[in-house]
């Protein structure tokens, strides 16, 4: 068991960072460390990615030197999929962030629990 | 190749230029081109259905002309059209009908930011419904998102801004376990689109290797995109979306984005995996029993509601519930039921959030649905309209809902197993439905206690949208059949 | 053509009275064409009912179509509803004028009799399902009329009521249409044991389903609850009708389903026939005994439909032809009755603004000829001879005890009886009260408020006098009733 977990480590890490990411987004009550937990969260599934396209002793898919074999290289999918998934991770990011410059200034926190409360008392009156 | 075959490529591609463009525009502009680029996109979506019914089979367009392994595929058939012109349809007249209130609830200046958020949200749903390739879903899955945030976060209001703060949250937990989901399939399977993955996976069932990864997989793409949907026990963060949001925002919302979830799993458990997985991973009895909870759950909670936005919000976590009902009955009928209930629920719940915004109106903007005591008489083809949603919601026949709930229980046969408790959970929950639907109906019509200030007169584009919805609904329950036929040879051709 | 006519006209004129604002002030057009329209209504009725014939309105599926077929059963209920309507609208026309909004009233009270005959002509379940449904949402307003608390709260529990009924019901339809195709009716049934092969627990179930749920209209326990709270609270001719008549949709639908559906021989002998029975006999002695408590006249009323209705359920119940002609003649018998009492109520509240039980004491002083129709009445629902009760009892307690059924053939003639024995110690008080006040009465209030001798204006006690009288007459000419019922009967057994 832990001979195999050792043997895929990448995958391994990635799925722990996975879980740390995926808790923290969803439990964590500070707006920032939710947005930190889902970076983490992408992240692990890139490094995943990664890790599944690595072929060991290959090169980068770049063209150069001329060499046309495509068993020099290694499986290129995968890295145009994490730089897709970045500009992706990127831009919720950027949403998320906004919206929390937003509550920031209207309610002086960044705790979504306390946020939630104010929002109600405001709701009230 | 027909020059039609193009279109799913291209309503995509109009759709998310139009949004660009628009960030460089008027508002005024920006509205008219998307009010224009929707027309435009139905209009093909329409003609692509007519196309796949006359041709009798679905076509794969790869995009570029790479093929299968590397490519980018579009694939459509009767079903995908059928989709794609029910979406643009329930879409244009939402937007239409929430014309002035957008005018309204947008900050000056920023309007054009609305109408790019529409346009997106447009590319994204054609492109959930069209797309042949997993990963392609993914990235439309997250524009999705964003555009979602952002028509609940135009409006300035502070509950609008935790609602989009929680919809970000969730949506993205749903997005992060698809996208860990498709990564292992991809590991698993070194596929990204829908057809070679099919055949891979076959073969993965009939060597009877990856028995748990696979379940694995399953399990995190269901979850997730149950998470996006709203499936019961994942619901939490539906009312105050829903209900905060500004009418067009709400209605698209409600009818629209979560059913582009749906049937983007109905496709992944229909064309990626194999009916062996399914049976053996009690996936889509899982699914069921989540549906059948939905179902239950989201009644109550409406009934416990007294404002009437939440209260159509909870509605749809039950109805919600009904498609993953059907879907987890795991019969051709079963799903045919969900995907008519994704229209009927569609055209319904968009009539209902629609014409409560003009009983609010009429209400001095008071929402508490005794408040809105006598409204029926202030403001009576928002009523009306309300009404006939309710009823069509409750399962008055004639009207769409009730041809849902006859699928739903016609399928029910095609598995006995389930056959009583499907049953009986359409009969509670319909009965769950009556109350606080009636309830908030004849509060409509009772004479008012008092004066109460407010518009009484709508503009013309809100009644209009009122009474295209009700025409939808009607024909939804009157025509029903050549509907469901669609949706059957859609399926038929659909992996 | 005619049986469209029948359905749609008065739809059509209900709408247009709700509509048109301006006859507001004009009382004497409004009553003079609602007066019309019930009459013609009555006679398209007839006339449909005498061309019989079918016709398509609607392919809703491809199996489920929307259509309207006149067979006896259907003619017999549409007869009666439409000629009942039409006594109690003049009734009302007299009553209304001391009530607020006369126009939505007679408005609705067009608009319901169109729906109820569309319910009696329906040619298979689903179209009955539909008007159905449409009966208890444009019967509602009648109930809500004085929108008083009590009748909102009234309302809403008439509403859930039904509602929750009418889906009960629906769980049985849906499961019905599956194994049967489509679901026309035909006398006899139309399932066959084929068809449940394998499903034999479920439709079960799913018949309970439906007899439970259509039973609510026809306040069979134990959804019952609502009856005696939403008949009383209605103007009076609205509780005659809602009492008399509506209550009788729940029964044609429960006779739908059992004779014309399913068939009777499904469920006899099994634990849906024991139940049903049980529930009925329950309600039947029930309802006696808190009509027997209670000291609201329409209450008291509205209580005794609770019982009264379940006479005809428990004939319905035992499956068995002598049983089955008794239930039928006391739907007829029950509905004349009925109205009678309620039209009567109805009239004592106008003249006297009395409501109550032991205010009625001189009654008799007051509108002598009234009480003696109300008397008339009440005896034909006790059931002495040679009134109309005593004809369709007699029938019932003849089918019971030749039923078979055990315990039942015994318990249920005995239960009739005490119910009967009940009935007459909660309706003959108000005669004897009426007419013998004894010598402690205080006649002083009828003196001072000049009241001694006024009988209520023509337009009410003309109707409540033709139905008193059918009330004693179909007693002692049951002929052609009992035929028809015996026709009908032989073709669903």
């Amino acid at each position: 068991m832990f001979t195999h977990l050792m043997l895929n480590i990448e995958e391994t890490v990635s799925m722990i960072l996975f879980g740390i990411g995926f808790t923290t987004l969803l439990l964590h009550p500070n707006l920032i460390k939710k947005i930190i937990g889902m970076n983490i969260m992408d992240t692990a599934v890139y490094l995943f990615l990664a890790a599944k396209g690595y072929i060991a002793g290959r090169m980068v898919p770049i063209m150069s030197d001329g060499i046309q074999d495509a068993s020099a290289y290694i499986n290129p999918v995968p890295s145009g999929l994490v730089l897709t998934g970045i500009v992706v991770s990127v831009s919720t990011t950027a949403l998320m962030l906004s919206l929390t410059i937003r509550l920031y200034e209207r309610y002086g926190s960044l705790n979504l629990d306390r946020i939630l409360i104010l929002v109600k008392e405001e709701g009230k009156t | 190749m027909s020059f039609v075959q193009n279109f799913p490529f291209f309503s995509i591609i109009i759709a998310m230029f139009s949004g660009i463009v628009s960030s460089v525009i008027s508002g005024k502009k920006a509205r008219n081109l998307s009010l224009a680029a929707i027309a435009v996109t139905t209009c093909m979506s329409a003609a692509v259905l007519a196309f796949t019914w006359r041709t009798g089979e679905s076509y794969t367009y790869m995009m570029g002309h790479f093929p299968a392994p590397w490519g980018n595929e579009i694939r459509a058939g009767v079903l995908e059209g059928l989709v794609a012109l029910m979406f643009g349809v329930v879409m244009f007249i939402s937007v239409m009908g929430g014309l002035d209130h957008t005018e309204k609830d947008v900050e000056p200046g920023k309007l054009n930011l609305f109408y790019i958020m529409i346009d997106l949200m447009l590319s994204s749903l054609l492109a959930l419904v069209y797309t042949n390739d997993l990963f392609t879903a993914y990235v439309f899955v997250e524009i999705n998102t964003i555009a979602g945030c952002g028509l609940i976060m135009i409006r300035q209001w502070g509950r609008s801004l935790s609602a989009a703060i929680r919809y970000m949250v969730m949506s993205s937990l749903g997005s992060g376990l698809f996208l860990i989901g498709l990564s292992l399939l991809y590991d698993v399977t070194g596929q990204l689109l829908m057809i070679p993955a099919k055949e891979a996976v076959a073969q993965i069932a009939a060597s009877d290797t990856y028995v748990i990864p696979m379940l694995v997989i399953l399990a995190v793409i269901s979850v997730g995109l149950a998470i996006k949907s709203g499936l019961y026990p994942f619901h939490y963060w539906i009312p105050d979306t829903y209900a905060y949001a500004t009418p067009t925002a709400s209605a698209i919302l409600s009818g629209l984005v979560s059913k582009g979830y749906i049937f983007l799993l109905i496709k992944i458990l229909y064309r990626v995996m194999s009916p062996e997985h399914l049976m053996e991973g009690y996936t889509l009895d899982v699914l069921y029993w989540f549906g059948i909870a939905g179902m239950m759950m989201g009644s109550i909670h409406a009934i416990q509601e007294k404002d009437t936005g939440r209260m159509i919000a909870y509605s749809s976590v039950a109805q919600i519930g009904y498609i993953y009902m059907g879907i987890g009955l795991g019969t051709l009928g079963g799903t045919t039921a969900a995907i008519f209930h994704i229209f009927s629920h569609g055209a319904t719940k968009a009539l209902l959030f629609i014409s409560a915004v003009g009983l609010y109106e009429a209400s001095g903007g008071e929402r508490d649905y005794l408040s809105l005591r006598g409204a029926g008489y202030r403001n009576p083809l928002a009523a009306i309209g309300f009404t006939v949603g309710a009823m069509s919601m409750v399962g008055f026949p004639m009207l769409s809902g009730f041809i849902s709930k006859l699928l739903f229980a016609t399928s029910a046969f095609e598995n006995t197993g389930k056959l009583l408790p499907t049953l009986i959970a359409l009969a509670v929950s319909t009965t769950l439905n009556a109350v606080y639907f009636l309830r908030l109906v004849i509060s409509l019509y009772r004479p008012e206690r008092k004066k109460v200030g407010g518009v009484r007169r709508d503009s013309w584009n809100l009644r209009l949208a009122v009474v295209c919805f009700i025409l939808l609904n009607l024909v939804l329950g009157l025509f029903s059949q050549p509907i469901v036929r669609a949706i059957g040879q859609g399926l038929e051709m659909f992996d | 053509m005619i049986m469209l006519w029948a359905v749609f006209l008065p739809v059509l004129a209900g709408v247009l009275v709700l509509a048109l604002k301006d006859m507001e002030g004009n009382r004497r057009v409004l009553t003079a064409a609602f007066t019309a329209v019930l009459t013609a209504e009555a006679a398209l009725v007839i006339l449909a009912v005498m061309r019989g014939g079918s016709v398509t309105l609607w392919r809703l599926t491809d199996t489920i179509t929307l259509g309207f077929r006149i067979d006896r059963m259907g003619g017999l209920f549409a007869v009666l509803t439409s000629v009942i309507w039409l006594l109690a609208g003049i009734h009302s026309t007299a009553y209304m004028k001391h009530e607020h909004d006369e126009r939505r009233f007679y408005g609705f009270y067009l608009i319901v009799v169109g729906v109820l005959s569309g319910l009696d002509f329906s040619a298979d379940l689903i179209t009955m399902y539909v008007f159905y449904e449409m009966m208890t949402l444009t019967s509602l307003p009648l109930v809500l009329h004085e929108l008083t608390k009590e009748a909102v709260f009234a309302g809403l529990k008439y509403l859930f009521y039904s509602v929750a009924g009418a889906f009960l019901a629906l769980f049985g339809i849906f499961f019905l249409a599956n194994i049967c195709g489509d679901l026309q009716f035909a006398a006899g049934g139309i399932l066959t044991p084929e068809m449940a092969a394998g499903k034999e627990g479920i439709l079960l179930f799913a018949v309970f389903a439906m007899i439970v749920g259509f039973g609510t209209k026809a306040g069979m326990f134990p959804l019952h609850g609502w009856l005696p709270a939403a008949h009383p609270v209605a103007p009076a001719p609205a509780s005659a009708v809602l009492s008399g008549v509506i209550t009788k949709a729940g029964v044609i639908a429960v006779i739908r389903v059992v004779y014309y559906v399913v068939g009777p021989a499904v469920i006899r002998g099994t634990w849906v026939q024991t139940v049903w029975m049980v529930l009925t006999l329950l309600t039947v002695f029930m309802g006696s005994v808190l009509a027997y408590r209670e000291k609201v006249m329409k209450k008291r009323f509205a209580y005794s439909t609770v019982s009264q209705v379940s006479y005809v359920l428990f004939g319905l119940s035992l499956l068995q032809p002598a049983a089955f002609v008794g239930a039928i003649s006391h739907v007829i018998f029950h509905s004349v009755i009925k109205d009678a009492l309620f039209l009567f109520a109805g009239a004592v509240i106008v003249g006297t603004g009395w409501t109550r039980v032991e205010q009625l004491r001189g009654l008799g002083r007051i509108m002598p000829l009234t009480l003696a129709f109300y008397t008339l009445a009440a005896l034909a629902l006790i059931g002495i001879p040679p009134a109309s009760g005593f004809v369709s009892k007699w029938y019932l307690a003849a089918g019971a005890l030749a039923s078979g059924t055990g315990v039942f053939s015994v318990a249920g003639p005995v239960v009739l009886l005490i119910s009967a024995l009940l009935t007459a110690g909660y309706l003959l008080p108000i005669t004897i009260q009426g007419y013998f006040p004894g010598q402690d009465f205080d006649g002083r209030e009828i003196e001072e408020r000049n009241l001694a001798g006024k009988e209520p204006e023509p337009a009410m006690l003309i109707p409540i006098g033709i139905l008193a009288l059918a009330s004693l007459l179909l007693g002692c000419f049951p002929g052609p009733i009992l035929r028809l019922a015996q026709a009908i009967a032989e073709t669903v057994f």
